[in-house]
């Protein structure tokens, strides 16, 4: 109980990183408007993982596509590290991504025409010419995961895990302070699923960054701070485990 | 099912409406152009044609002489004394109208209002309602088209003023020319008796032509006629003369169509690649459709039919498209027939359903074959199977493999039908496609060899972002290498047609400033059967001869003999030894030529007439004088580009043995060392009709040279045409490879690859792909050049000219495929950079 009390707290005094007031999110189609979720509101402290449930097409993905400044509400706030994303232009959302924000998608979504090492010094590069301590960042990343060998290999040419894993890399190699992950399981079996869970569960989490993770998988609602669900175009409190 | 199927693929179609515009739009211009020049240039050639059949209505035959006319007497002598039948006789010329502040050139066409309708020309439909036979009893009065009238405000009973060689003539409007299918022709037309005609052209006594009507059974009247012709007078059906000046312009003809042929061939690399776009965005509805039991066969069915929908469309556009552009083309080309063959009346764009119809199949063809590919590709595409890219890669690889073997194949075909084709235009012309063929099918090949280099070379630069365009074209080198190839065949045939152009720019000029000796040349123009023509032109030359500063003088007569039985261009020089310079000799015999020349039976002959006629040095030439047959020997063949069809030389000195004199077509002056050229000039013009001009040297070079450049304004426009249709090809082939990377782009969009970026990324490597097509442009812009100089050029008129080298050709060229490239990616560049990057990454 105190343990919990202390949390909060300490939940408190924590800079908030990511705030969502009143979010909602319409598209037009064949002239008709829908919804796809309307007057969100969250707050994501730093370092917390938050996981996102949902059924297909309830948004989650377009949730996490408004919070990296891919896409835009309809109404309503997002503010990442204090900075709104609604009142930047494509340009400043761009970079504030750059720097800010790292992507793992379902679709591991690696650069076909770039090798392992190029794209992991895609991210980089986007930031600052390629030094030789960025290749050695590289290559020390990728020994961690295992892969130092696949370093000249394209993508393809990898397995599903070995993709998805390097897509987590990719999304980690800049140093970003939040990172975003759209069911980076999805596409994997059960067990290439777990470890990828767990890489991302030791390189972001032990690091202290805010992690924010659409998926269906129950494995991971276990070890995540807060769990929601969109439902209905809103967004519930499943469970807290702070 | 099948419906299923079909709505299938429309609602899929429905998606890319861009990619079917200008799948349409490939067709429709390659068609266009196609169809225009067809009718533009049958029309054109057809006024001849027109003219004839309006003017002499069902005359088969007609009496001609050579240019000294013939004799009216003849005329009578024949109706008379041989009691010949159904003969119309004719006096012909161009007169100006001075009616209205613009100058207006109208044919003149003498006739005998009097003689049988039984030739039921246009003009004599006049008659028919039994109306005014006003202008034979009332002299200096003419019929005019009421359209011309009225544009020009006059009325019937308005004075109609005109010049000619003798002056000015008042005339009198009598009556409206009868209305007729011809219009365009009989718009600047005007008809009046022969003693008119012949008094307002100075061709009293004379005759232009004698029409004849000879019906099919009546060959003993064909034997009867030419018994009593003199030697030096030719009976010539009407349609070999229609069938020679058709034959003249056939290697022109055969070049213009040529030039069509690019732009279809352009357009069809336009079709392909939309095609293949279409196809490829299907793969997996064409997989799904395999996996519920679509058969091959179905589906090739499906694309062929929806290719044909668009062949369908595109080919009507095309042809209407191509309507609207003939009717442009026309006045080129009728200015081009007129400035190098022979007179070509005003016409209108003619079209016929055989033409229209010829359009239709080769648009549908052209499509067909550009569609087979993808269509077979598309058959391929096995149940459910996932591509995997390295598989792809792999086939793609393949497919470089095997499109460079296909060109091997083609180049050989090309360089062999080259070799053993003899002097056939078509066939050069058709080798010369193929290897065009060759090279743009080596081009993916090329790009690939070029792109792996270019990797190499950046290996050692840490960018990852310098090496993406570079891995894009590569990746993608089924599409990018399309684009490459259909880039590089507009700037290798823009650079061939420069360098030969350029070349035979060069040759000209060399040959024109050597031709020209004198310092000035009087042009004593004038009508040749005039009867006080000779003795007018000589008093001009003793005159000239006698002025201050005069040096020596030259001259030529330029007319027509009959050798055989056509007429033949002959030029009469009568030669100082400062023009003896101004031919450049391609091949003689010996040094003696020129003391030949003057002294015997002997010729020299123009290098085209050379070539067409197939006449050697040491042949002999036959031909008509008054009295029989005479043999000339060709001792030497020069130099000249004035014309295609080439003619004879001679020396007045032999000239005046045989014919009558005709006086002078022009004069050539030689100014003393030091004397005041502009003075002379002045005290020349003072001696001359307002008819006859008097030019320096320096004029004629540039009036030269300007005519030169008129000549190719055709070529030009239509290089022009294939251009835009290359540019629109690899617009469209940019757009596909954009919107297939779409999601790839997204990726980059989201790891924070700002708008500008992206488009300077997708710059960079349009330009790379426009500077490999500039590159590879260069040595086949060479070998196009080379080809058309040595191979078609020769073919067609029989001129040989030197190589000219031009750097800033190639340097233009290189420039043209890059900014092209460039410009044709920005489109794309902007619409990928501004789509949003959420929607980016939805894409398939
Ligand atoms: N620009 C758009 N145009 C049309 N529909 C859109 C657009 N953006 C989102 N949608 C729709 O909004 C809904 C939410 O999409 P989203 O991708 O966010 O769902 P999701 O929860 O991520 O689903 P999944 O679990 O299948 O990934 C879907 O029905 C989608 O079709
Ligand atoms: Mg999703």
């Amino acid at each position: 109980m105190l343990y919990k009390l202390q949390t909060i707290f300490l939940n408190m005094i924590k800079k908030p990183a990511i705030e969502i007031f009143q979010l909602s999110k319409d598209y037009l189609e064949s002239g008709q408007q829908h919804v796809i979720f309307k007057d969100l509101t969250l707050s994501v402290t730093e370092g917390e993982f938050i996981v996102l449930l949902g059924r297909s097409g309830s948004g989650k993905s377009t949730l996490l596509n408004l919070i990296s400044g891919l896409d835009q509400p309809s109404v309503g706030d997002i503010l990442v590290n204090d900075i709104n994303l609604c009142g930047l232009t494509e340009q400043q959302r761009t970079l504030f991504r750059r720097h800010h924000i790292g992507f793992v998608f379902q679709a591991y979504n690696l650069i076909p025409t770039l090798t392992v090492a190029e794209n992991l010094l895609l991210p980089l590069e986007l930031i600052n010419p390629v030094s030789s301590n960025d290749k050695n960042k590289v290559v020390e990343l990728l020994t961690q995961l295992g892969l130092a060998n696949r370093l000249d290999s394209y993508p393809d040419r990898l397995s599903g895990g070995e993709q998805q894993r390097i897509a987590i890399a990719r999304a980690l190699v800049h140093n970003p302070d939040i990172i975003l992950a759209d069911e980076p399981t999805g596409n994997l079996d059960i067990d290439t699923g777990k470890q990828v869970l767990e890489l991302l569960d030791n390189m972001v989490r032990n690091v202290g960054k805010t992690l924010i993770m659409a998926t269906h998988s129950e494995e991971v609602i276990g070890k995540a701070d807060r769990v929601f669900a969109i439902n209905n175009q809103s967004l519930k409190l499943v469970a807290d485990n702070r | 099912m099948r419906r299923l199927l079909k709505k299938a693929s429309r609602n899929f179609l429905y998606l890319h409406p861009w990619q079917l515009v200008l799948a349409i739009l490939g067709i429709t211009l390659g068609v266009a152009v196609v169809v225009s020049i067809d009718l533009a240039l049958e029309s054109s050639l057809n006024a001849f044609k027109q003219t004839t059949q309006a003017l002499s209505g069902k005359a088969s035959y007609r009496i001609i002489a050579s240019d000294g006319g013939l004799d009216e007497k003849l005329y009578t002598r024949l109706r008379v004394i041989h009691g010949i039948q159904n003969l119309s006789p004719v006096v012909n010329g161009y007169v100006d109208s001075t009616a209205t502040t613009t100058n207006n050139t109208f044919r003149l066409y003498g006739i005998d209002p009097l003689i049988e309708n039984s030739f039921q020309s246009a003009w004599q439909q006049q008659y028919e309602d039994g109306d005014s036979l006003s202008i034979m009893t009332e002299p200096n009065t003419v019929l005019i088209s009421r359209q011309t009238a009225q544009k020009m405000q006059l009325q019937i009973g308005d004075p109609f003023p005109v010049t000619t060689d003798t002056g000015l003539h008042v005339l009198k409007i009598i009556d409206w020319l009868p209305e007729n299918d011809a219009g365009e022709l009989f718009k600047h037309l005007i008809i009046t008796d022969i003693a008119t005609a012949q008094e307002i052209l100075g061709l009293v006594g004379k005759l232009s032509a004698i029409d004849v009507l000879i019906t099919d059974v009546q060959t003993a009247k064909i034997q009867r006629i030419r018994e009593a012709l003199p030697a030096d007078v030719l009976l010539m059906p009407l349609n070999n003369q229609i069938e020679s000046l058709r034959h003249m312009t056939q290697a022109f003809s055969i070049n213009l169509t040529a030039l069509g042929m690019l732009s279809l061939l352009v357009g069809m690399f336009l079709i392909y690649n939309s095609m293949t776009f279409l196809v490829l965005q299907r793969r997996r509805l064409i997989g799904s459709l395999r996996s519920i039991g679509v058969t091959r066969q179905q589906i090739f069915r499906l694309i062929i039919g929806e290719a044909l929908l668009l062949a369908l469309i595109g080919t009507v556009l095309g042809i209407v498209l191509g309507i609207i552009l003939g009717k442009n083309l026309l006045p080129l080309i009728s200015g081009t027939i007129n400035a190098i063959y022979y007179p070509v009346d005003h016409s209108a764009l003619i079209v016929t359903p055989v033409q229209i119809a010829t359009g239709f199949l080769m648009g549908i063809a052209a499509t067909l074959l550009a569609v087979l590919a993808p269509a077979w590709e598309a058959t391929r595409q096995s149940p459910h199977r996932v591509l995997i890219r390295s598989e792809l890669e792999s086939g793609v690889r393949r497919l470089i493999q095997s499109a460079a073997m296909l060109a091997v194949l083609f180049i050989i075909a090309g360089l062999s039908l080259i070799m053993l084709t003899g002097n056939n235009v078509t066939l050069g012309l058709i080798s010369i496609f193929l290897m065009l063929l060759g090279f743009a099918l080596l081009t993916p090949l090329l790009t690939f060899v070029l792109m792996t280099m270019l990797e190499g070379g950046l290996s050692r630069s840490s960018s990852v972002l310098a090496r993406i365009p570079v891995r894009m074209v590569k990746s993608e080198i089924s599409r990018t290498g399309c684009a490459i190839a259909t880039l590089m065949i507009a700037v290798a045939a823009a650079i061939g047609m420069d360098l030969m152009i350029g070349s035979f720019r060069m040759t000209v000029s060399e040959w024109v400033q050597a031709s020209l000796q004198a310092d000035m040349y009087v042009n004593l123009s004038g009508n040749m059967q005039a009867a006080n023509k000779s003795a007018a032109d000589h008093l001009l030359k003793q005159k000239l001869a006698q002025l201050d500063g005069v040096e020596m003088l030259s001259s030529v007569l330029r007319t027509r003999l009959i050798r055989g039985d056509t007429p033949s261009k002959i030029s009469v020089f009568e030669i100082n030894t400062r023009s003896r310079q101004g031919f450049i000799f391609k091949r003689s015999l010996n040094s003696e030529v020129w003391e030949t020349f003057n002294r015997q039976n002997s010729v020299f002959v123009t290098e085209p007439y050379a070539y067409h006629q197939g006449i050697e040095i040491g042949d002999s030439i036959k031909l008509r004088t008054a009295q029989g047959e005479q043999s000339f020997k060709v001792i030497a063949i020069y130099a000249d580009y004035s014309g295609d069809q080439g003619h004879i030389a001679m020396s007045r000195n032999i000239y005046q043995r045989y014919w009558p004199d005709l006086g002078y077509s022009g004069i050539g002056v030689y100014a003393e060392q030091g004397s005041n050229v502009v003075q002379l000039e002045a005290d020349i013009k003072q001696l001359l009709k307002p008819y006859q001009t008097v030019r320096s040297e320096q004029v004629i070079y540039k009036v030269s040279m300007q005519m030169f450049e008129h000549t190719f304004k055709i070529t030009e426009t239509l290089r022009w045409l294939a251009a835009i249709i290359a540019f629109v090809g690899v617009f469209s082939a940019l757009m596909a490879i954009q919107f297939e990377r779409t999601r790839q782009l997204g990726i980059l969009r989201a790891m924070g690859m700002t708008p500008g970026q992206l488009s300077r990324l997708i710059s960079i490597e349009t330009g790379l792909m426009g500077l490999i097509a500039g590159l590879f442009a260069i040595p086949v812009g060479f070998i196009m050049a080379y080809l058309l100089i040595f191979v078609v050029y020769l073919r067609s008129f029989g001129w040989t000219m030197a190589f000219h080298f031009d750097l800033s050709v190639i340097f233009q060229g290189l420039l043209l495929a890059i900014i092209s490239a460039l410009l044709a990616g920005v489109l794309p560049a902007l619409k990928m950079a501004h789509t949003k990057p959420a929607d980016a990454l939805r894409a398939e």
